[in-house]
């Protein structure tokens, strides 16, 4: 007995102490101190051994057990330490595997750009309106201060709705001014983006449809200055910094005075492909409202005046994202659309 | 439109000031200047040489050798094929190393065996006319080795206009107009435009003039002029001038012609005085269907409402746009009849966008010309006609019918207001300063508006309210000096659309959660969709004029567009779903306005590579229903699905209508009729469509919230449950027959198996569920869930089918 236990101990120590793992010190655990395990069996023969050897055998074998637990232990702890440092180590971990493919969904980025826009304008006070895509002549021409025999009613420009009064699809949002004071009268500050129609032959930078915005503020006192202030924080909202701007002369019927407003190019600081060499991009035309225009909306144009300005959403938007064809954009292919993460 | 700086030199001292600098000036001041090139550029490596030797070539017959000086050393040898080249003659050279228009780099050559360094150039290759018989011949006083641009002047710096930029602006269609900005600009002196001496007595012939439709044409002017010999080439100085605008030279007559046009604006039209009938001259209608030949030789046929100009028998020219054939000015033409009118804008406008016939003459008579312009050309053309033909005379004052006159326009400008409203701190004096140099007549007393008369050239159409002054003031004092200012403006929260909100939370929903690709489709639809679609083509809103023929819907939802580009999409992506916020039109319906009524929609459409079943979790039907669940309960709109007939695109039996309460259709969730699949190139797809009310849903959804229920203390039990049914047994009535099992315990019921076929007996199927059982106040036992899966077991069977084990 004393020698079966004390081969046990030496043997149990050496196989401990040479597990390579956890799973090969949990093989030996179960094999020696299991409840099937060799010590339990050497155990269960003490009993069977005369009573004045068993005191003895009991604590030797208690003893060798003690000792088996102690060095399971340490390999244990020795092993752990060792996983440890080798996890540590980065060892067999490869960083460079994919995960599973991540979600898809996206905007498009004419919602991107015209979202930005609205609540840039609706932090600063401004309704965001909407009007009918196919409109009234009287909205979109009329009422804008555009003469009946102007060049951009004509089939060439305009695209018309068969109806028995003037009705076309709107060619710009400017008619959104219209509607926006007939219904809120003023003081007002608005912008309404939407799409507009033109008569126009697609090819890389035209399309017939296409989206802009429109601003407009009417009250008292209301002059260019503020038009440029306007003007200047939009595109800083847009483009994440203040640009240098320029205004310039421009026409536009339902305007007085007119103007372009040209900003540095936000692409280079020596002349690119997008300002054509010139370090100046025409982003927004803009004016004081036309007398006329307050007047057919029912404002008293001695007391009240206002700005408008416009925006090509489809020209920011194609700016922004470097887009180099404007048929992308309402093309629905899932290969450009898949490119503007939501 | 093209404008040469050293033309406007001559009615503004431009000195000291670069072409650049003006381009600019212009641009801030006036109208966008979109380049600035140098006339004369291409030939600038061409000097002044001498031909010192001249001889035959040893070679060649038509060819001559000489030699040739040019300030450059010793002289060179040059092999010259020209009939004219001579001892002494004085060249336009281009030396071996320089370049000539057309990127020709002139180099070392040898010509039948003899060496040529440098090549003497004829007009044409030097682009300076279409004259390639012989080289061209310099002044014998011209200083040899002197660059040919310096010595002939013809470096001249030329500015491209953004004509859209000018259309409002009838006097900046020529170079004086140009002038009068600049000397505004620059706060330099105009010079006035050199005008003939006093006409001649009359010498008591003339030509009758008629004008038998005034509103089209309201002045007309002829002068009649003697050429004395044949129209010939004009003089250099005037060719380069129009060259360097990019007009052709042809005679002197149509030259001057052009000319006066370039320079003041006023189109004018030489008659051959010999070949007008009568000769008297009749402004009238043309006839309907009248032919006439214009002068690009194309022949016309014209209607009731363009404008003839015609003698006694036949039109002579489309008044305003160009002139005929039959009365050209040619090589026989000794007399002229020289036109110079007044037109109705709109009529030559039609005429020319009717004829596809723009000229340079009726872009400007479309712009309202200042009638004034009309006699001042005639003098103008006088005065150059005596210095570039000293021996024609004009024959007596020019016949005139009719009158017209620009409105005689007087506005009041209250000096503080232009300056508020442009922002700019201007005195009286600031406001007044630049409306006289501009030409408008500024009476000040001191106080009070300003009166200010607006010039003629200003008056067509362009200046008449206050407001226009004002823009005058703002360009000149200049727009840069204009700082940006805060509005100030009460702080209160703007009116919200709860449409375009919801769009943009449902947007959010199903870029995020559902993965989607938000798109955006054209508006307009292909006629054959009203069939498609099964609607007549009246309830959709028609283009008169569609952009590509036939394509003349505009879309009343978003469906048709989506289909298609879903279509687009499957050869690359086997798997998608594309939505869109979009508008629609129902012409069918009017609005307040008796505009088509317009709807808001929300629409996707989703396919896949078809799976087991057509419905169910796993189908596009399955995934566009769970959607919209999902969609309405992110709007917070109360709705369930009933099946029945969607719209046309809708697969007739595989349809949900969706309903609010109170009693309103929300919109559908469907699979796509296969019919409309096949001739989509859909088919071999699963493709499922929804299509939501947007105005609908925000007004159910308006001012709801979640509501909040607490979670249970005590714990449920899960039971799962199989049944196994006849296949026509829905799942609606399996579920509704499980919840009534369930009772008030039941708190949740989820499919998690379906299947037939295997150990079941064909007809039927198996449908089984995990069942979440709990009590408000005690915990259940099994005898609970006994009691449950024997309940269960007795709706099985009444459903003609059994619990399965």
């Amino acid at each position: 007995m004393r020698d079966q236990l004390e081969r046990l101990r030496r043997e149990g120590l050496a196989a401990l102490a040479g597990a390579e793992d956890e799973a090969a010190l949990r093989r030996e655990e179960v094999r020696l101190l299991g409840r099937q395990g060799e010590l339990t069996a050497l155990l269960k023969q003490v009993g069977a051994l005369p009573a004045a050897e068993r005191p003895e055998a009991g604590r030797l074998a208690n003893a060798v057990k003690a000792e088996l637990a102690a060095a399971l232990d340490e390999r244990r702890r020795a092993l752990a330490a060792a996983r440890l440092e080798r996890d540590l180590s980065g060892a067999g971990f490869d960083p460079t595997l994919p995960g599973p493919p991540p979600p898809a969904g996206t905007l498009h980025p004419i919602t991107r750009v015209q979202r930005r826009l609205e609540d840039l304008f609706t932090a600063m006070g401004f309704v965001v309106a909407d009007g009918p895509e196919v409109e009234l002549e009287e909205n979109n021409f009329d009422a804008l201060n555009i003469p009946a025999d102007h060049p951009a009613r004509e089939a060439q420009d305009t695209i018309w709705v068969r109806s028995e009064r003037g009705v076309c699809m709107r060619t710009h949002t400017s008619p959104v001014q219209v509607r926006a004071l007939r219904r809120f009268g003023v003081p007002l500050r608005v912008v309404a983006p939407g799409r507009v129609f033109r008569q126009e032959t697609q090819d890389a930078s035209h399309d017939h449809t296409f989206h802009q915005m429109e601003g407009l503020v009417v009250d008292r006192g209301v002059g260019v200055g503020h038009m440029l202030h306007a003007m200047n924080t939009l595109l800083a909202g847009v483009f994440g910094r203040d640009l240098e701007t320029r205004l310039r002369p421009g026409f536009f019927p339902f305007v007085e005075p007119g103007f372009e407003l040209d900003a540095r190019c936000p692409f280079c600081s020596d002349g690119c492909r997008v300002c054509k060499g010139s370090t100046w991009v025409e982003l927004m035309p803009g004016g004081l409202v036309h007398p006329n225009v307050l007047r057919a909306c029912g404002v008293d144009p001695e007391e009240y005046s206002g700005y408008a300005f416009g925006l090509g959403l489809s020209r920011l938007a194609m700016l922004c994202y470097g887009i180099d064809d404007i048929r992308w954009l309402l093309g629905g292919d899932l290969r450009f659309l898949e490119q503007f993460p939501a | 439109m093209k404008v040469s700086l050293s033309w406007i030199g001559e009615f503004v001292d431009l000195d000291g000031v670069a072409p650049e600098r003006v381009a600019e000036l212009l641009s801030l001041h006036t109208a966008e200047v979109e380049g600035l090139e140098w006339f004369g550029e291409a030939i600038a490596d061409v000097v002044v040489g001498e031909v010192v030797a001249c001889g035959p070539h040893p070679g060649a017959d038509k060819l001559s050798l000489t030699r040739v000086e040019f300030g450059a050393g010793e002289a060179v040898p040059v092999v010259c094929g020209a009939p004219n080249v001579r001892r002494g003659l004085k060249v336009a050279f281009a030396p071996v190393g320089s370049r000539l228009p057309g990127g020709i780099k002139i180099k070392k050559a040898r010509l039948r065996g003899e060496t040529s360094c440098g090549m003497i150039c004829s007009e044409r290759e030097l682009e300076l006319s279409d004259e390639h018989q012989g080289i061209l011949e310099l002044d014998p006083a011209a200083p040899v080795g002197a660059r040919l641009v310096d010595y002939l002047g013809l470096l001249d710096p030329v500015l491209e206009l953004d004509n859209k930029s000018l259309t409002h602006r009838p006097d900046l269609w020529g170079h004086y107009g140009f002038a009068r900005e600049l000397a505004a600009i620059l706060g330099r002196e105009l010079r006035p435009l050199p005008l003939a001496p006093p006409w001649p007595e009359a010498d008591g012939e003339g030509v009758p003039i008629e004008l038998e439709d005034r509103a089209g044409c309201p002045l007309y002017l002829g002068l009649r002029i003697d050429l004395d010999a044949a129209p010939r080439p004009s003089p250099g100085w005037l060719r380069r001038r129009l060259l360097a605008v990019g007009q052709r030279p042809l005679d002197d007559v149509v030259d001057l012609t052009n000319y006066i046009l370039l320079e003041t604006g006023q189109p004018t039209h030489a008659f051959d005085l010999d070949r007008l009938q009568g000769p008297e001259i009749r402004v009238r209608p043309a006839a309907q269907g009248e032919l006439l030949t214009t002068l690009d030789g194309v022949e016309r046929q014209l209607v009731a409402e363009d404008l003839v100009i015609a003698d006694a028998g036949r039109a002579v020219a489309l008044a305003g746009v160009m002139g005929g054939e039959n009365s050209e000015v040619g090589p026989e033409t000794r007399r002229l009849l020289l036109e110079s009118a007044s037109f109705d804008p709109v009529r030559v406008r039609r005429t020319a966008q009717r004829h596809g016939l723009r000229s340079e003459a009726s872009a400007r008579f479309e712009k309202s010309l200042d009638p004034a312009l009309a006699p001042e050309a005639l003098r103008r053309f006088a005065s150059l006609l005596a210095r570039v033909r000293p021996e024609a005379r004009v024959l007596g004052p020019p016949a005139v019918a009719g009158a017209a006159a620009a409105p005689a326009i007087r506005l009041e400008l209250e000096p503080e207001r232009a300056a508020r409203l442009l922002g700019l701190p201007l005195g009286r004096e600031e406001v007044a300063a630049p409306l006289r140099a501009l030409g408008f007549a500024v009476a000040d007393e001191g106080s009070g508006p300003l009166q200010v008369g607006v010039p003629s050239w200003r008056a067509t159409k362009d200046v008449t309210l206050p407001i226009d002054l004002v823009e005058e003031v703002g360009r000149m004092a200049g727009y840069h000096r204009i700082r940006p200012e805060a509005l100030l403006a009460p702080v209160e929260p703007p009116w919200t659309d709860p449409v375009r909100l919801l769009g943009r939370r449902l947007a959010d929903r199903l870029a995020g959660a559902w993965q989607g690709a938000e798109t955006q489709g054209y508006s307009f639809l292909d006629r054959r969709w009203a069939e498609r679609l099964g609607l007549p083509e009246e309830s959709f809103a028609r283009l008169a004029n569609p952009v590509q023929d036939r394509v003349d819907l505009v879309r009343r939802d978003p469906v048709p567009t989506l289909l298609e580009q879903a279509a687009g999409n499957v050869r690359e992506r086997p798997r998608g779903l594309l939505f869109e916020l979009a508008k629609g039109y129902e012409a069918d319906r009017a609005d307040a306005d008796g505009l088509p009524v317009e709807r808001r929609w929300l629409g996707a459409v989703l396919w896949q590579r078809p799976g087991v079943r057509p419905d169910g979790p796993e189908s596009a039907f399955g995934a566009a229903r769970s959607l919209t669940e999902d969609l309405l309960r992110t709007a917070v709109a109360p709705a369930g699905a009933e099946p029945g007939h969607g719209p046309s695109w809708a697969h007739p039996a595989r349809a949900l209508a969706w309903r609010g309460e109170p009693d309103r259709l929300l919109g559908w969730s469907a699979s796509l009729d296969p019919r409309l699949a096949g001739e989509l190139d859909l088919d071999g797809f699963d493709t499922a469509v929804v299509l939501l009310d947007l105005a609908a849903l925000a007004e159910l959804g308006a001012g709801r919230l979640p509501a909040f229920r607490p979670p249970a203390r005590v714990p449920a039990i899960k039971v799962d449950v199989a049944l196994a049914l006849p296949e026509e047994v829905s799942y609606a009535e399996v579920e509704a027959a499980l919840r009534r099992a369930g009772g008030k315990l039941l708190e949740s019921l989820t499919l998690f198996d379906l299947f037939a076929g295997g150990s079941l007996p064909p007809g039927q199927r198996s449908l089984a569920f995990h069942a979440v059982l709990r009590a408000p106040d005690r915990t259940l036992g099994e005898k609970d869930e006994r009691r449950f899966l024997e309940r269960a077991a007795q709706a099985a069977q009444e459903l003609g089918g059994a619990l399965r084990a």
